[in-house]
């Protein structure tokens, strides 16, 4: 056994859990314990060497939960969010504003109903494939995790933030960061999963899971912003189950980090269903972002649109893998993904790998994968309207990105996430100031 | 009204789906054309592989020692190798020990010297197939090197070749008249360790053909190569090198059937070639090996290893049409070594029945703007699978590469799949890689279109295949592309009502 | 021409014509017209023949000849011809191929002699003229992305290679704006002769201004509910189905 799946087996061993949530999630120490670390032979892990990770040694915790200076971190402004925030994995009430929500719950405070609920979803979105050792080690160590249920035709007016924060600590640690959505039938949310970090040098492993459950006709609008600081690493899963007619539109960024893996399975339960998921990774220097996306139309009648977009800088590099799985039933499917790439350096590097695996025939499927540059035609066009080249460049590269951030429908995202990309593309001021 | 018209189309497309599931059932088990077994008395190894063996072929064709102590290292390393399992495919691991690794027509034993001497029986088996060897008889300007079993039996056109200075015989022949080639180029394309079927290959290899174009030499016909397994309990395991030397061109086809057999036979080929600066090689394939029955029993595994190294301004194009064999393992790949490399792959897959193939490309762009271009189209019918499988690799000196990639999917009936798994590996912020892949079907109101027109089904089918598969057809020597054509129309027979 | 005596269709188990009676002689143009859900698209596809649609009772002559046993092909032959609604689009087979193969197959019916490719080509370009599209849609695959007046032009044209003898139009006129409905209807009137004859089944009085008909038919619940003149169309724009549907239902 590996020493890193030993030590955060000790971990786990040390953990005081309610017998419930031992139940719930029975089994998945057993699977951990007994995974083997990927390599490069592994093919989900192919071009993700996590050795990164694997390297480290982890205190159980962290050794200080101090909320002091961190509510620039936690904020969005204009979002008009109520939050949870946890700083190192422990919940701030602090910085948090969630009271008056009946729809929010801890796993550790959860009422008798509600953890009748949660045994109910808990692992259960989580299954096939997809679900890896790592999102066993989540499973396995879940106790603070968060419960956001929203009851039949019930809509949540302001969006709900959950944010996880880390500080540097004397000793690199782990969090364990859980969230289970369940949309009732009829229900409307809007969900901002946040993962940030103080601006210095973090030493923290954040492994996350979200479970995503959504009842007939529900809609979930879903932003998952991953900006922590560069050294931060991070292993994020998202599972959702869509019932009949129900919508789910989800927003992913990904900043990078030293490690940053992030697995989204969508499962089309039930007809009618659409998925529409778009998302930008955008890292510098020795980053390494990767996205394992996987649709899974099992039912008939249900649409899908995947589009992803990603500019590698410096020495950074990116791996996107983009499958959609048609199941023999699903006939009168429409699934569509776009993976698009900018490489501004000849260190970074991209891998991606759009797969169909299909199993009905009366289907409308189409994928592309694009790895290109800035458009000459257009670069000339604002260098003759007097624009610098670089800044023509930075003007570009960003528009590439920013297409999709525009899209998006809450304002207050678009303008907080605007500036932090802009930024990555010209870290020179002169450059980016058109942008911000 | 337009919701009732949607009402009436859904309708529509279930009735329609029953009776085409129907029409499948009756009308499958079309029979495979080349089937037949030949009698000839052949000399067979007993089966199983061991270095004994190895040997013992190596002895049997007269071979200098380096070429023995070569394929004993391959043989070595396929010991410690492990058959690859990442493939879409499914199917029961050949028992290698029970194959035999060697057959020849007995009539072989004292080599022909010229066709007049081969066994008749052989020349009609190749008449049979519409091979036919007599020169006389042979279509005007193509030149055929015919492989049964293990050994070629007849090569035409020899000595028309060799006036233009281009070598084309079998390549155990070619061992011993042009040695200094075979090792200079045996093995630099696939090494003996590349993958486990590679290996074994070059451990057991029989023959096949070698091509050799001298410098600036346009060949002055197509070179076509046909192979055949006949014996039961055979692997067939040839061996193909072509090299263009610089400034030349080839066009070279191969061909291939297979008797009909419960059992599965494997054929694990290797190839090789070879394009010096300036050079164009252009392979086309018609793979027609026995798919196997109806019911998925017996047929073909073909497990083969195709490779070329284009160096500077060097052009290959992989052309193949696919739609034999019960298991497709086969990746014709090109490495874009030298700068302004040209790299094509044209392909079309069809699988029906219980067949499976996993195929595609590899494009490794090392040179500074090189160029790739695979266009794709799979075909699946019946209740078989269809993987895409590619890779593009964009090296970090692949400044101002291009790649353009197009794979597309015609699903025929609900049971069969189809399935795309195209890696993309760019290092170079210039180069460019582009692709595309869209899946359709042949669906109920287009045939009913072409009905309405006065178009039969079957006819209407092959208009829409042949109109998917047109982009690689093009690609093809005009006489294959209309053989190809057919033989998708045969292959498909039954396979929508 | 045609004969159509109490035919019953229905699909997916759910009876659509009920009894339709019509009775087409050679040279006249017959207008059907009736409400959605009437079963005026399911007449169309019944007669040509498509899949999924069952008759269940009654019977179709078209010359003499019974036809609902027929394959969707073999009535093409004999003359029958369905401009479609909704043309498909068929990706990779050229406009021209598709309508060489689809004129040799009518003409070896007729006993006619084939065309050859050069003789076809110059006879398309005709059409495309006539029907005024560019002849760039001739290389183009079948209605591959052509917009909604392309495709009923491009519709039209077969139709003027095909030389049938009993043209069905279903909504031909559905999506056009007036100039392309000019277009086509100019087509069809070009074509009328004392040997060919037209159904014309349309939801809009408009087209009937322009193809003027023989007879008028008011379809609804599945059977001819009332015939006419032409003048019935005009009574029908002013007055809606309703009156009609109620004497339906009321029997």
């Amino acid at each position: 056994m590996s020493e890193f799946i030993q030590q955060q087996l000790q971990h786990v061993d040390a953990l005081e859990r309610s017998a419930w949530l031992q139940q719930a999630t029975d089994g998945s120490r057993d699977v951990f314990a007994n995974a083997s670390v990927p390599t490069r032979k592994t093919e989900l892990w192919k071009y993700t060497p996590v050795r990164a990770l694997t390297e480290g040694v982890y205190a159980q915790a962290a050794q200080t939960f101090s909320a002091a200076g961190l509510d620039e971190y936690a904020t969005i402004p204009a979002l008009g969010s109520h939050r949870l925030v946890f700083v190192n994995g422990r919940l701030s009430q602090e910085l948090s504003s969630h009271e008056a929500l009946a729809q929010v719950t801890l796993f550790s405070q959860a009422d008798e109903q509600q953890q009748q609920l949660i045994r109910q979803h808990l692992d259960d979105v989580m299954r096939g494939s997809q679900r890896h050792w790592l999102n066993e080690l989540n499973s396995a160590a879940t106790n603070d995790g968060v419960l956001i249920h929203v009851g039949k035709n019930q809509r949540l007016q302001q969006p709900l933030q959950v944010t996880w924060l880390t500080t540097p600590q004397a000793q690199a640690f782990s969090v364990n960061a859980r969230l289970l959505v369940v949309l009732e039938s009829g229900a409307e949310a809007t969900l901002v999963e946040h993962y940030d970090s103080a601006t210095d040098a973090q030493n923290s492993f954040t492994n996350a899971v979200t479970e995503i459950r959504l009842g007939a006709n529900a809609q979930l609008q879903h932003y998952r912003l991953q900006l922590m600081q560069e050294d931060a690493l991070h292993v994020g899963a998202v599972h959702t189950d869509l019932g009949r007619d129900a919508r789910y539109q989800s927003f992913h960024v990904s900043l990078g980090s030293r490690l940053s893996r992030n697995d989204l399975v969508v499962n089309h339960t039930e007809g009618g269903s659409h998925c529409e998921m778009h998302g930008v990774y955008v890292p510098q220097n020795q980053q390494l972002v990767d996205f394992h996306s996987c649709i899974e139309h099992a039912v008939a009648h249900c649409t899908s649109n995947e589009v992803f977009r990603g500019i590698m800088n410096d020495s950074a590099k990116a791996v996107f893998n983009g499958r959609i799985h048609i199941h023999p039933q699903a006939q009168k499917t429409l699934a569509e993904l776009s993976n698009k790439n900018l490489l501004l350096t000849n260190k970074a590097e991209i891998n991606t790998k759009p797969e169909l695996e299909i199993y009905a025939d009366d289907v409308k499927c189409a994928h592309g994968a694009t790895v290109a540059q800035l458009e000459e035609k257009a670069l000339f066009y604002l260098q003759s309207r007097g624009i610098s080249r670089d800044e023509a460049e930075v003007m570009l590269s960003f528009g590439f990105i920013n297409e999709l951030l525009e899209a998006q429908p809450h304002d207050a995202l678009v303008q907080y996430l605007r500036p932090i990309l802009a930024r990555r593309f010209g870290r020179d001021f002169q450059l980016s100031r058109h942008l911000l | 009204m337009s919701s009732q018209i949607e009402t009436q189309a859904a309708t529509t497309e279930t009735v329609v789906l029953e009776g085409k599931d129907a029409e499948i059932g009756r009308r499958i088990g079309k029979e495979y054309q080349a089937g037949f077994v030949t009698e000839v008395e052949s000399d067979t190894l007993a089966p199983g592989l061991d270095e004994d063996v190895v040997r013992f072929i190596s002895a049997k064709k007269g071979e200098p020692e380096w070429l023995t102590e070569w394929r004993l290292k391959a043989f070595r390393a396929w010991q410690e190798m492990q058959e690859p399992e990442w493939a879409h495919v499914t199917y029961e691991k050949p028992d290698f020990q029970a194959l035999s690794y060697y057959s020849a027509p007995k009539s072989m034993a004292d080599k022909p010297k010229s066709l007049d001497e081969v066994d008749p029986e052989l020349l009609r088996t190749y008449e049979k197939l519409g091979i036919p060897l007599h020169e006389q008889m042979a279509l005007a300007g193509v030149a055929v090197d015919a492989v049964f079993d293990s050994v070629s039996v007849a090569t035409t056109f020899r000595e028309k070749l060799a006036e233009a200075g281009v070598i084309f015989m079998p390549i155990s022949e070619a061992v011993h008249e042009y040695p200094e080639l075979i090792q200079k180029y045996l093995g630099t394309v696939v090494p003996q360790r590349d993958n486990f079927y590679a290996a074994l290959n070059s451990a057991v290899f029989s023959d096949g053909s070698f091509v050799y174009i001298p410098k600036g030499v346009r060949c002055p016909m197509e070179l076509s190569t046909y192979f055949r397994i006949n014996e039961a309990k055979t692997g067939q395991f040839e061996r193909t090198l072509i090299v263009a030397d610089e400034g030349s061109y080839v066009s070279y086809l191969e061909g291939c059937t297979a008797p009909m057999r419960d059992e599965n036979q494997l054929h694990a080929a290797v190839v090789e070639l070879v394009a010096l600066d300036g050079a164009e090689i252009k392979y086309s394939t018609v793979q027609n090996w026995y798919p196997g029955d109806e019911e998925g029993k017996g047929g073909i595994y073909n497990f083969v290893t195709k490779r070329a190294v284009a160096h500077t301004n060097a052009k290959v194009s992989w052309t193949q049409v696919e739609t034999g064999s019960a298991v497709t393992w086969k990746y014709p790949s090109c490495v874009l070594k030298g700068d302004n490399a040209v790299g094509e792959f044209y392909s079309v897959a069809l699988t029906n029945n219980f067949q499976q193939a996993d195929t595609g490309t590899k494009m490794i762009h090392l040179g500074k703007n090189t160029k790739s271009t695979i266009i794709s189209k799979g075909i699946s019918a019946g209740k078989s699978e269809n993987s895409y499988r590619g890779l593009v690799r964009m090296n970090p000196n692949a400044e101002g590469a291009r790649n353009y990639t197009q794979c597309d999917s015609l699903l025929i009936g609900d049971q069969c799949a189809a399935h795309t798994f195209p890696y993309i590996e760019s290092k170079h912020p210039s180069a460019v890689v582009e692709h595309e892949a869209t899946t359709s079907t042949v669906s109920d109101d287009q045939l009913f279109l072409c009905q309405q027109r006065g178009i039969d089904t079957e006819k209407a089918v092959s208009m829409i295949v042949n109109g998917f598969c047109k982009e690689v057809f093009k690609e093809l020597p005009m006489e294959f592309a209309v053989e190809a054509g057919k033989l998708l129309e045969v292959s498909l027979e039954g396979s929508v009502g | 021409m045609i004969s159509i005596q109490n035919l019953h269709a229905s699909v997916e188990d759910k009876a659509i014509l009920k009894g339709l009676n019509l009775e087409v002689k050679a040279g006249e143009v017959h207008a059907i017209m009736g409400p959605n859900g009437a079963g005026k698209s399911t007449l169309g596809n019944v007669l040509a023949g498509r899949e999924g649609y069952e008759v269940t009772g009654g019977s179709a002559t078209l010359n003499g000849t019974d036809i609902l046993e027929l394959d969707p092909e073999e009535r093409a032959r004999l003359g029958l011809f369905l401009a479609f609604q909704y043309p498909v689009e068929i990706p990779g087979v050229s406009n021209l191929e598709f309508l060489k193969a689809s004129v040799d197959a009518v003409r070896e019916q007729q006993g006619k002699e084939a065309l050859d490719s050069v003789q076809f080509l110059k006879l398309a370009r005709e059409k495309c003229k006539a029907v005024n599209l560019d002849q760039s849609f001739l290389k183009r695959g079948v209605n591959e992305g052509f917009s909604g007046g392309e495709k009923k032009r491009n519709e039209l044209m077969q139709m003027m290679l095909l030389e049938p003898s009993l043209c069905i139009l279903d909504e031909t006129d559905s999506g056009l704006d007036i100039d392309a409905l000019q277009v086509v209807a100019e087509g069809v009137n070009a074509m009328r002769d004392a040997n060919r004859s037209f159904i014309v089944v349309t939801h809009y009085q408009r087209l009937l201004d322009y193809i003027v008909p023989d007879y008028v038919h008011v379809l609804a619940n599945g059977k001819i509910v009332k015939s006419g003149g032409k003048e019935l169309a005009l009574e029908l724009e002013e007055k809606g189905y309703g009156w009609l549907e109620d004497a339906a239902t009321a029997e």
